[in-house]
């Protein structure tokens, strides 16, 4: 069993790793993302320099391909996967959901590369030249992908605000392995929480998806 | 399937029906049956005689939620759009000295900067100021570059130190302990006390628990300086919202229009524009453009409220025969700088001679507010344990110790119902009996919810000359089912499928709905919508009715797409062809008949523990709940896991940790406080208890969060040996309990 978007990853260049987003994006904003937990003054103030700030100004251009599209953004170094398709690219892709931002909950997965990976973990300029794709590039609405009309027939939601994630990782698990065990599954969706309670239709979903069709 | 018999004008004397009502017996509350006159109308009719209802139905925006095209609050970006930020207070109890945001005011990108309202803070996470700027990393930026001074005062963040004598002070100058309520008489209870064969005597304490809603208390505020506005919001009440957002913003009320079309989770916890929403109001002010504050995963934590804890003192008494005969409780609700909620023990059980004393105990941390069953699950994990304890003392079988302690019959065949489905025999006739490392167990408890509506719902049905019909009313779903149960019940009376109808929800300018809370929006709004639905049904047939030959129009039925009488049939579409051009529209009003109130539940479960480490392994639970008519079994079901999944994280992992010294929440994120994850998960089983014949509708969402925590607890005494008064029941506090027994 792959265990995706864990430490065990970071040997890969440019993986999406809490610790490889922290040497990527430098100890500044490091710095600056545990200042936002209660830092004392003195601490905050030893930190807030002009070298640093200079480190989180500005922004470039880059372009993503999202879906199969080429799409032109405007972003600052800093600036993750997750906010640049939500906050910044035109139209907005609000699929992948911002929950935890730290990569602990799995709403914001995306396949990058066909990978699994927490898109609040990735920048958007190490995204670059790969291809993206998210929980609307799987399927529409009125053409769901086998994972996505299993979970609508299975009951594997509530509120749904943790189903994109949940269906991006299966369905990129189910390619990997197309016959999966309820434990595999289990395994599979480790990195993905849900609140309303909905992991056994989940569970019973992935495992009726497979019955459905190997082509997800 | 046949159409359901319709009501025909009711010559004198009226006709009598039979319903169950709640009937407070002794202080305890009871389903009784009494005789009403059948007023006619609309009735739900026998549950297995529904073609959609009672049904298992996907839910109608599945489809929108699992391909990410369903729009939530955090979801909106608007033109010009500015994204808000939040300034927090570092220290649990501070002054405000100084306040310089000149520095925050000069970076690019940032468009507004205003202080919070208050100069003296209370808990770690208080807001003390709000930025506006065009990138969410500018304003995280902006609130960096705030300087603030404050002058530290002394704090108490735990219960115990909150209670001695010399504690600071947390609510201004008042008592940190503050009386609640009491009830009863303590002579007669001691008194009782000495007629019993057992007496049992602990304390229960469980934590604070956050409802960890996936989408952030989170809103946008649409106003571009003109005399109107659109809020976005992630709210359990749409029309909770325009009054709040109206004075903030300083419009007339019916300026402001509230939606909420999705929304990701509240679970008690989202009523009114909050903090929040008053700050970006007054962001949206003074930049008059769009403002989103959505709180950051870290806000949501320290400032987003919680479920109060509770510390329980209790002793009680029982006779050989199984009987409860006194019980004295202290009950402190923690609820920080709120007043908490904690219900009242014995809690459901019967016992002859009660006393107790409710206190808030105050520490300063932010409120507590409402969260799924308030206080019930802190009250009945106390009573359930203590319940087998008692059992245990007087060595009776707990299931049957509850039938001899609770009355109603309801409870008694739910526990006969849950005992064979989880193999009750199996269970460790001695508690930590068995040989090797891993000892199973098994436990049970129950719960019970009121869950009535009332009448807050105005709902309109419109059907258009092509067959199209819309029903619209301004309710929130919540993720509870709310959109497909209401487009079944109209699609259900007009003889058509769920696809032949649409649903208008989440808006303030439809028809006045009910907050979604207290388990009322089912029992509110389903009586609503039958009778809107019932109504139209009437109006389109005597629109109809001489297409048929010369037919009463109470004599024709709609049926699988059909409209048909007197052995004759017409399409849906033919008849509506007849309608004028405006098509109909009726309105329907809430009826006490089509709902009720009082659900009863009870849930089994079975835990595999590791003596040697301490770990719980949760191997099955299974929950059978009423509900009257369930609406969609497909969701309810759903419910019902869902209620067991939050217990199972109470029970075994969640708990807000604080430092004593520091006065900060020390896991204020999803790497420590410790959700329920998919590998973590028993085997699930739901059971709708079709043995309620009641035909009405009654919430349930929050009862099935109830009865969990005490099966769990008990599953783990039965399988170990040892208690856990003191949730969340940790490995530590296993391997501490085996171990003073073992030196005991």
């Amino acid at each position: 069993m792959e265990s995706r978007k864990r430490p065990d990853k970071e040997k890969q260049t440019h993986g999406p790793s809490r610790r490889s987003f922290l040497k990527g994006v430098g100890i500044a904003s490091a710095g600056a993302a545990v200042a936002d937990k209660f830092w004392t003054t003195e601490e905050a103030k030893a930190h807030r320099t002009e070298a640093n700030a200079a480190l989180l100004a500005g922004t470039n251009p880059i372009v993503l391909n999202v879906n199969g599209e080429k799409k032109s953004v405007q972003v600052e170094p800093r600036t993750t996967l997750l906010n640049a398709l939500r906050n910044h690219l035109e139209p907005r892709i609000t699929g992948p959901k911002l929950v935890c931002d730290m990569g602990s909950c799995g709403s914001c997965t995306v396949l990058l590369d066909g990978k699994p990976v927490y898109s609040c973990l990735v920048l958007a300029v190490d995204a670059v030249g790969k291809p993206i794709a998210t929980v609307e590039g799987l399927g529409s609405p009125e053409k769901l992908n086998p994972v996505q009309a299993a979970f609508v027939e299975h009951d594997g939601l509530m509120c749904g605000f943790c189903t994109p994630g949940f269906v991006t990782t299966i369905s990129a698990y189910l390619k990997q392995n197309p016959n999966p065990t309820l434990a595999e599954v289990r395994e599979a969706c480790k990195g993905n929480f849900c609140r309303c309670g909905a992991y056994p239709r989940v569970f019973e979903a992935a495992l009726a998806a497979v019955k459905v069709g190997k082509q997800i | 399937m046949p159409q359901q018999p319709q009501p025909s004008p009711s010559p004198t004397p009226p006709r009598k029906k039979k319903i169950r009502v709640p009937r407070a017996i002794n202080g305890v509350e009871q389903m009784v049956e009494i005789e009403v006159d059948d007023v006619g109308g609309p009735g739900w009719g026998a549950n297995d005689k529904h073609t959609l209802l009672n049904h298992r139905m996907t839910r109608v925006d599945g489809a929108l939620k699992v391909s990410g095209a369903a729009q939530y609050t955090h979801d909106v970006r608007l033109p010009n759009m500015t994204y808000g930020r939040v300034l927090r207070c570092p220290h649990a109890h501070a002054r405000l000295k100084k306040l310089d945001y000149s520095a925050a005011a000069k970076k690019p990108g940032v468009k507004a900067i205003i202080e919070g309202p208050l100069k003296e803070f209370r808990f770690a996470g208080s807001p003390v100021a709000a930025v506006a700027a065009v990138t969410p990393e500018i304003a995280q930026d902006a609130i960096r570059a705030i300087v603030v001074e404050y002058e530290v005062l002394a704090h108490a963040v735990r219960p115990s130190d909150a209670i001695k004598p010399d504690a600071p002070k947390v609510i201004g100058q008042e008592n940190n302990l503050q009386q609640k309520a009491k009830q009863g008489d303590p002579q007669t209870v001691e008194a009782a006390f000495a007629s019993c064969d057992a007496i049992v005597e602990a304390e229960y304490r469980t934590p604070r628990i956050h409802h960890s809603c996936l989408e952030t208390h989170g809103i946008v505020v649409d106003y571009r300086g003109g005399d109107s506005a659109t809020i976005y919001a992630s709210t359990q009440g749409t029309f909770s919202i325009p009054g709040d957002a109206a004075d903030a913003l300083g419009l007339p009320q019916s300026a402001v229009t509230a939606t909420v079309q999705h929304m990701g989770g509240g679970f008690g916890s989202k009523f009114g524009i909050g903090v929040e929403g008053m700050l970006a109001c007054k962001l949206s002010k003074q930049t008059k453009a769009p403002v989103k504050l959505v709180l950051t995963r870290y806000d949501e934590f320290v400032m987003a409220g919680n479920r109060s804890g509770s510390w329980q003192k209790i002793k009680a008494g029982v006779k050989k025969d199984g009987t409860i005969v006194a019980l004295q409780a202290t009950q402190y609700r923690l609820g920080g700088l709120g007043g908490g909620s904690q219900a009242g023990q014995p809690y459901i059980y019967r016992v002859a001679n009660f006393y107790r004393e409710i206190y808030a105990l105050h520490t300063n941390e932010d409120s507590s507010i409402a969260m799924r069953a308030p206080g019930h699950p802190q009250a009945s994990f106390a009573m359930e344990s203590l319940v087998d304890e008692l059992a245990n003392s007087i060595g009776m079988d707990p299931v049957e110790f509850r039938k001899k302690n609770l009355r109603d019959e309801m409870y008694h065949r739910q526990l006969d119902r849950g005992a064979r489905e989880i193999g009750w025999q199996r269970r460790n006739s001695t508690p930590g009996g068995g040989s090797g490392p891993l000892k199973r167990g098994i436990g049970c408890a129950v719960g019970t919810w009121g869950g009535g509506g009332n009448d807050q719902c105005k709902v309109d049905v419109a059907v258009s000359r092509d067959g199209s019909v819309v029903v619209k009313v301004g309710t929130q779903d919540l993720g509870t089912g709310t959109r497909t149960f209401t487009r079944a019940i109209v699609a259900e009376e007009l003889g058509l499928q769920l696809k032949d109808v649409v649903e208008e929800i989440g808006n303030s300018r439809l028809g006045r709905a009910n907050d979604s809370g207290g388990s009322t929006t089912a029992a509110s709004l389903a009586p609503s919508v039958k009778d809107a639905a019932y109504k139209a049904r009437i109006l389109v047939a005597e629109r109809i009715a001489s297409l048929l030959g010369s037919v009463k129009s109470e004599e024709i039925t709609f049926a699988n797409g059909n409209v048909t009488a007197a052995g004759k049939s017409i399409s849906w579409k033919q008849a509506c062809a007849a309608l004028p051009a405006a098509g109909i529209t009726a309105h329907g009003e809430w009826r006490s008949d089509l709902q009720a109130r009082g659900v009863h539940g009870v849930c089994f479960a079975e835990v595999e523990v590791d003596v040697e480490t301490g770990k719980v392994r949760p191997i099955k639970m299974v929950q059978v709940q009423d509900c009257g008519l369930p609406l969609n079994r497909l969701t309810m079901e759903s419910q019902i896991n869902g209620g067991m999944i939050q217990s199972l994280g109470m029970a075994f992992w969640e708990g807000r940790v604080m430092d004593k010294d520091l006065g900060l929440q020390l896991n204020p994120s999803f790497m420590d406080y410790k959700l329920p994850g998919s590998l973590e998960i028993p085997e699930m089983v739901p059971l709708i208890d079709d043995d309620d014949k009641r035909e009405v509708v009654i919430g349930m969402a929050e009862a099935c969060i109830i009865p969990s925590l005490g099966a769990l607890a008990n599953a783990v005494c039965n399988a170990c040996g040892v208690r856990v008064r003191d949730l969340p029941i940790t490995p530590d506090k296993i391997l501490m309990a085996l171990s003073a027994r073992g030196s005991a």
